[in-house]
């Protein structure tokens, strides 16, 4: 029987790591923060999406460097970001936001200025030197077998391995998104912190109105 | 354009996008240093410069930006 197999991504996985991402945004919803805060169509933001990994800029949960995959029968089937937080790179979060800048055209900008005072209250800092993990996916048809769960098992073994310095694991999720919050837990995650706010008109440009981390000691 | 005007207009940016006061303008002033700088804000401050100084920055020379001096270093560069 043929076996599951785990690579890093290349350049030839673009599409597939651009529909991760977006499934990942989405979460336990149908809300695409790219789409709703950014006055974008869903076939735009992975237009956009496609052109942020191909820029293959390292640190952060764009980079094409950061991804991990499995793969079936030659297909990927799983999907998980990870990367070192500010290890031989400025902050992830800078990163992000200038690729973001970068890509999105300027109307799309102006309209993200009027939506921004949404998002106060909903951003939880990265810690330098600490592995991050983002945007895991598993394909519909291979969901239930543990394997988003062994790929990151392995990914932390590696990095306890390799990275000795590195003490902490974190990962973000919105508090709605239980498949998630388990596998997290059964990977030996605990929720540390909680953000959220109470402003209604949240619900309708992101998933959910808490966002939690969730940390693990390596 | 003066670089004295650039600081100016930089720090008026900034205000305007993190809604305070609470920073002086120096060269070695960075996100780190100031509240309400994440990765929203950050985004906001790059396209407002972009408007105000009529500039597009390339993305190798967004990521190697250090900090408020090395800002102020580029738009100079660019607006030359």
């Amino acid at each position: 029987m043929e076996e599951y197999t785990y690579r890093k991504a290349s350049t030839e996985d673009i599409p597939f790591i651009a529909d991760v991402i977006i499934a990942a945004e989405k979460g336990a919803s149908s809300t695409l923060g790219f789409s709703t805060l950014f006055n974008l169509s869903e076939e735009k933001v992975k237009e956009f999406i496609i052109s942020m990994l191909e820029e293959e800029i390292d640190g952060c949960e764009f980079s094409l460097s950061s991804f991990n995959l499995v793969i079936f029968q030659g297909m990927p089937v799983v999907g998980v970001s990870s990367w070192i937080e500010a290890h031989d790179n400025p902050p992830s979060r800078i990163l992000k936001s200038n690729l973001l800048s970068y890509t999105f055209p300027p109307e799309n900008m102006d309209y993200f200025r009027t939506k921004a005072h949404l998002m106060q209250g909903m951003s939880v800092e990265r810690d330098p030197e600490t592995l991050q993990f983002e945007y895991g996916f598993t394909s519909k048809e291979y969901r239930g077998k543990k394997i988003l769960f062994s790929l990151m098992e392995q990914l932390l073994s590696e990095t306890k391995r390799d990275f000795p310095e590195v003490k902490k694991a974190q990962v973000q999720c919105f508090s709605n998104n239980q498949p998630s919050i388990n596998l997290l837990t059964n990977l030996g995650f605990e929720i540390t912190k909680s953000v959220r706010t109470d402003n209604p008109e949240v619900l309708g440009v992101l998933p959910f109105n808490e966002k939690l981390l969730l940390e693990k000691h390596l | 354009m003066e670089k004295s005007l650039i600081i100016k207009k930089i720090g008026e940016i900034l205000s305007k996008t993190l809604k305070h006061n609470n920073f002086e303008i120096s060269d070695s002033l960075s996100a780190d240093d100031v509240e309400g700088w994440d990765s929203l804000t950050h985004m906001l401050i790059i396209t407002e410069v972009e408007k105000e100084f009529n500039i597009k920055f390339k993305l190798k020379e967004l990521n190697k930006l250090q900090n408020v001096g090395s800002l102020i270093e580029l738009v100079q560069m660019k607006i030359q």
